[in-house]
């Protein structure tokens, strides 16, 4: 993301800045040691922790959009960069006997860089409770960025799988009811001829955020492949999961979505069906919701013939 | 039989045809062309031209790159539907005008050059049904997968948005039951099959016919005409190893050996080792996978037995011949026809 890099330039050049001030100053007060008398051992420890304090520095900023906490953070692994690079100067520059400044510039933004990142950290949190609210329905107490998909807003198939084990478990314990539900996009494939692959990617972003309004607190909706949307539904016995699933199908037909192009009303209509968990591991039960949607089509397909 | 065929670097492929389609994917899902290209020696900026070229090889490190950074499980279905018709000049309007299934597959087969570089499309029709297996024509090695998964994805996209209607094919597997499995359900079917003994689709027969359509009889025979003379003018139809296969296979009751089958290609046997090697393969493969494909054919649509099979591929006991069968296709013939439905 080099867009967000740029957003934090003049914050990256005061450091830069900063730095180089310190070591003219070391310069200009001292004499570079030869290489006989460096220890290597600490140029080393500290040198090189300086130099993964800046990593972080990088990858914070390549990350982050700007905002409070980035602030924090940045500042406070700034503070902890500058007096480890001054750390680092004293091993290679030797300064007059009774200098104090360099004690100051070494110890002095230490303890201000960790209060800094403290509250840095802190208000991370309270922006990650935010974040966790606002992906209620597509995450459920587990987080697993490399399981996010890359399309829509929602999680795969692979922590749809994970997720499953888990409710299987806790349904299982707890004896209450577990169902999926299915909702499949009829006539995915000729929208995307008529009307683009990047219009049919639209409408699968579209109706993620369509089908996440018209689910409950505890449920998850995941992107199981292609067009096909799974939803988790704990503490929900079959008719239920069937009438959610109907009206799942019935929020997709009513959808007037429009075109990006030309904002002309493009039809959808979306087959569903649910099963409800018995003896099944997250396998089973998948494909028991295949067959039970490749029954649900059915009809639909003679009726096209 | 001197040049008529393509290798793995042969540079034919014309950038903006499957290649480009590729590419659009990776950049339309926000990636940087140099992470895509990287290795092929090939910059983004030369493709709008519409000269560049990339040989098999290269378009296998396109694939290669952008496979893991698009995602493993879905990327190969979401390309292998944008492939075809496509838009790969006439090779494309015969496609795109075919007046049923069985003009497409032969336009299909015909044009493998230019509509299926890497794998060689290989029809057999019965009484009872259609089969279109994929054969490795380049020697695609780690990502074979990702190339049959898009073959298709490609033709049953393509079969579907031609024919109105989705087809019920069926489709076979030589590798075992993924764990995205739900990509092969909402992009192929419900009907699959996993250990197999070759990668295929499966459709009744009664398919074969049904007028499609979007199809023109006369636009589609002059655009196959045009094509035709498209890969004249290119003077390649088809690669090295397809090439191979149909020669093995034509004269599979013959005896064969490398340098008689090297000879028919007006190369030294030494050559034809080189280049196989340089496929990722060997003569003693390309025979096998030439006898199993004949063999698999007379079981299950002539009903022929193992004594039958063994006779007419000219092995002196049918001992001999289950053994052989087991190292061609990983399993006895007994133990596949099983699985094919075909115990007698």
């Amino acid at each position: 993301m080099p867009a967000l890099f740029k957003l934090h330039r003049l914050k990256l050049i005061g450091l830069l800045v900063a730095a180089n001030i310190a070591l003219l100053l070391h310069l200009a007060a001292g004499d570079p040691l030869p290489p006989t008398q460096w220890s290597w051992m600490d140029i080393a420890g500290e040198g090189g922790s300086a130099l993964l304090v800046l990593v972080w520095i990088g990858l914070l900023l390549r990350g982050r959009p700007a905002g409070q906490v980035t602030t924090l953070l940045f500042l406070g692994l700034s503070c902890l960069f500058f007096s480890l690079w001054i750390d680092t100067l004293d091993e290679v520059i030797e300064l007059p006997v009774g200098t104090r400044w360099d004690k100051w510039l070494e110890s002095g933004p230490m303890p201000v860089g960790f209060v800094l990142m403290t509250l840095g950290i802190y208000h991370w949190h309270r922006e990650q409770l935010a974040i966790s609210a606002q992906m209620e329905k597509r995450e459920r107490l587990f987080r697993e960025y490399t399981l996010f998909d890359s399309l829509t807003p929602l999680c795969g198939a692979d922590y749809l799988r994970l997720q499953l084990q888990q409710a299987l478990q806790q349904a299982r314990a707890e004896q209450q009811p577990l169902s999926l539900a299915i909702v499949d996009l009829d006539g995915f494939a000729a929208l995307n001829r008529t009307f683009g692959h990047g219009e049919g990617d639209r409408v699968l972003q579209t109706v993620s955020q369509l089908l996440l309004l018209n689910l409950r607190r505890q449920d998850l909706l995941c992107r199981l492949a292609g067009d096909r949307f799974v939803v988790l539904l704990p503490q929900t016995g079959e008719r239920q999961a069937r009438e959610i699933a109907h009206e799942l199908g019935a929020a997709v037909a009513a959808l007037a979505y429009r075109s990006a192009e030309h904002g002309e009303r493009v039809p959808l209509s979306a087959s569903v069906a649910a099963v409800m968990a018995m003896q099944d591991d997250p396998d089973s039960l998948l494909e028991r919701l295949n067959l039970a949607l490749a029954r649900a089509k059915q009809p639909l397909r003679a009726q096209r013939a | 039989m001197t040049a008529g065929w393509y290798e793995g670097d042969t540079r034919f492929i014309p950038g903006h045809y499957q290649p480009g389609v590729l590419i659009d994917l990776a950049l339309g899902r926000g990636l940087d062309s140099h992470r895509v290209l990287r290795g092929t020696g090939l910059f983004h900026d030369d493709f709008p031209s519409g000269t560049v070229r990339l040989s098999p090889q290269q378009f296998l490190q396109l694939i290669a790159n952008a496979w893991p950074l698009l995602g493993r499980d879905e990327t190969a279905f979401l390309y292998g539907q944008r492939l075809l018709p496509g838009h790969y000049g006439a090779a494309s309007q015969a496609l795109a005008q075919a007046a049923h299934l069985q003009e497409a597959l032969e336009v299909l087969v015909e044009q493998q050059a230019l509509l299926s570089p890497l794998l060689k499309p290989r029809v057999q029709m019965d009484e009872g049904q259609v089969q279109l297996a994929w054969l490795d024509a380049c020697g695609c090695g780690e990502v074979q997968r990702f190339v049959l998964e898009a073959s298709m994805a490609a033709v049953a996209s393509a079969c579907h948005w031609l024919a109105g209607e989705r087809l019920p094919w069926r489709f076979e597997f030589r590798h075992a039951r993924p764990r995205h499995i739900e990509q092969y359900w909402a992009h192929l079917s419900d009907a699959l099959r996993f250990d197999c003994p070759r990668d295929r689709m499966l459709l009744p027969r009664e398919w074969l016919h049904r007028p499609w359509p979007k199809g023109s009889a006369t636009a589609a025979r002059v655009a196959r005409q045009e094509a035709r003379r498209q890969l004249d003018t290119l003077g390649m139809e088809a690669s090295l190893l397809g090439r191979l296969h149909d020669h093995l296979e034509a004269l599979i009751r013959e005896p064969l050996n490398l340098e008689r089958v090297a000879a028919a290609f007006g190369l030294s046997p030494a050559t034809l080792k080189r280049r196989l090697q340089k496929h990722g393969t060997h003569f003693q493969a390309l025979l096998d996978q030439a006898r199993l494909q004949v063999a698999l054919d007379l079981y299950e649509s002539r009903g022929y037995t193992n004594d039958e099979v063994a006779a007419y591929l000219r092995f002196n006991d049918t001992t001999n011949f289950r053994r052989s069968f087991k190292r061609w296709a990983g399993a006895s013939p007994s133990a596949l026809r099983h699985v094919l439905g075909l115990v007698s």
